[in-house]
């Protein structure tokens, strides 16, 4: 079978001429050649064109790789599902050096134009846990507890980096005050800032504050992929990601192409907030990711003149459903003032003041998220199966 | 897979990932034509041509039951190539060019489990639409 190489088939078909004087590898219409066993397998690609145009080909293309050395049976298909653009990739396949190896069409594989990098699923090289911080909806508060967590992780002595996921409404150049433009270092890589010790990344850098994000969905989602594979985060224990509210296209991307470890769910106690909460712990659990916990947010408000506490939002809620649905309970974080101003002002409460009630509530937290994710071992990936290509 | 609306979902999803429904191995075999993915308790053997024809993807399956789109002649077929997708799928790449379909964990297992029915239902509707594989 050693004879038998990608390179002798393409070359005999080169001999069948296609319309126009090309012949058919040229005009790009050979799809990925697979030997196994004797056996040849192609596909011919009609492109936009109607497929019946290429049945005469398809049976000549038989014939003729059929009358190969080595070769005991050809497959041939016609496709029309690749999409016309794709023709000059095909073309380069073909023009390419074949390894041999079918693996090698993996490089070459032309992405569904939305510019998504080809890693899916990777992890980030240097990171050990990734965890995302979510809600079903937007205004609980979200940003500031991913704030927080993130500065209460780093009081553990862990290297912690924070991504703003929200790239039409990012928060964390005000939490952070910080407004630089990151640079670039050698390798085309950004560096991320640092606010606190702590590793950070945002649209938000990128664009003036004020300034509106007006781009559509493939464009998130390529900023979003460099902003996950293109920034210099590691050495890192943990990569905080601020979920922008909601499930929608941003939430799978991040889904599919970093392993998360675990998802924090942040809700107000009141049902309007709890509902949608619940759509997002169904949507991580749609993609196998486990829910780390709820966190309480606004769960109560002191009055700071009388000290009588109002439940504004109601009272416990999120504590039922964690309940309900078998997750852990995190902490309830009240509604106070400081929280607010410190929040506003760029200094996290945690960091600037770590002796308050509030800031001890979210130091508790991220105690409970750190001992979570280290019982789960070096290994970040919650269970994968071993893909095993013979 | 799951509408998502209500709390009884919530907890039958919870429960998947508790029940481990993940493979502990997904192998392509040296021909290319066949996937063997192996859960705790079951081992399930799934040709390349099944997968393709039960492709998730949109391109396949539509929008909505009515959209679906019966594939054939892909008797052929084989798989180039398997990437994970996340926590929870793989994406699989065929002969043909086929490579939109995200195979979660739980599809694969309904694959498997399910292939005594949906194999057969697959031939009948190929003989209704006077197709052949």
């Amino acid at each position: 079978m050693a004879g038998l190489t990608k390179e002798k088939i393409l070359d005999a078909l080169k001999s069948i001429e296609f319309e126009g004087g090309d012949n058919i590898v040229d005009r790009g219409l050979v799809s990925e050649v697979v030997i196994a066993n004797g056996k040849v397998y192609f596909a011919l690609d009609a492109g936009n064109e109607d497929p019946q145009k290429l049945e005469p080909y398809c049976r000549k293309a038989e014939d003729v790789v059929g009358a190969l050395d080595d070769v005991s049976s050809v497959g041939v298909t016609i496709t029309a599902e690749r999409q016309k653009s794709n023709g000059s990739q095909a073309n380069g396949h073909a023009n390419g050096q074949a390894n041999g190896e079918s693996k090698s069409q993996a490089g070459g594989g032309p992405q569904g134009g939305g510019g998504q990098q080809a890693a899916a699923g990777q992890a980030i090289p240097g990171v050990r846990h990734v965890i995302a911080v979510a809600s079903g909806k937007g205004g609980v508060g979200k940003s500031t507890t991913s704030v927080n967590i993130a500065m209460g992780l780093k009081a553990q002595g862990l290297n912690v980096g924070i991504l703003d996921a929200d790239v039409y409404g990012p928060s964390m150049p005000r939490l952070l005050g910080l407004n630089e433009e990151p640079q670039t270092g050698p390798n085309n890589e950004i560096i991320a800032l640092e606010a606190y010790g702590v590793k950070v990344m945002s649209m938000g850098f990128m664009v003036a504050e004020g300034t509106p994000v007006v781009w559509r969905g493939p464009m998130v989602m390529s900023a979003l992929g460099q902003m996950i594979n293109q920034v210099t985060w590691a050495p890192l224990d943990v990569l905080v990601i601020d979920m922008p509210p909601g499930t929608g296209d941003v939430q799978l991307t991040i889904a599919q192409q970093t392993p998360l470890s675990g998802a924090v769910i942040v809700s107000t106690p009141q049902d309007l907030a709890l509902i949608d909460a619940r759509k997002g712990i169904n949507m991580f659990a749609q993609v196998n990711i486990p829910i780390l916990g709820l966190v309480e947010n606004m769960s109560y408000f002191l009055c700071p003149s009388c000290g009588e506490r109002s439940d504004i939002f109601g009272h416990g809620g999120a504590k039922e459903e964690a309940l309900k649905i078998g997750a852990d309970f995190l902490g309830q974080i009240p509604l106070h003032m400081d929280i607010r101003e410190t929040s506003d002002a760029g200094r996290p409460i945690v960091a600037s003041n770590p002796e308050s009630a509030e800031a001890q509530a979210y130091l508790e937290i991220a105690a409970k998220i750190w001992a979570s994710l280290d019982s789960q071992g070096e290994d970040t990936r919650v269970a994968a199966p071993k893909i095993v290509i013979e | 897979m799951t509408s998502g609306n209500g709390t009884s979902d919530v907890t039958k999803v919870d429960q998947s990932i508790n029940d481990q429904l993940v493979p502990s191995e997904i192998r392509l075999s040296h021909s290319r034509d066949l996937l063997t993915v192996t859960f705790a308790e079951n081992t399930y053997e799934l040709s390349a041509e099944y997968l393709r024809v039960y492709s998730p993807s949109a391109e396949v399956q539509g929008h909505s039951e009515a959209e679906r789109k019966l594939q054939f002649g892909k008797k052929m077929v084989l798989i180039t190539d398997v990437e994970p997708v996340g926590n929870y799928a793989v994406r699989i790449q065929f002969s043909d060019g086929h490579k939109t379909g995200f195979y979660s964990w739980v599809y694969l297992h309904k694959l498997g489990s399910e292939h005594g029915e949906l194999w057969p239902t697959y031939l009948a509707e190929l003989e209704e639409a006077g197709q052949s594989r």
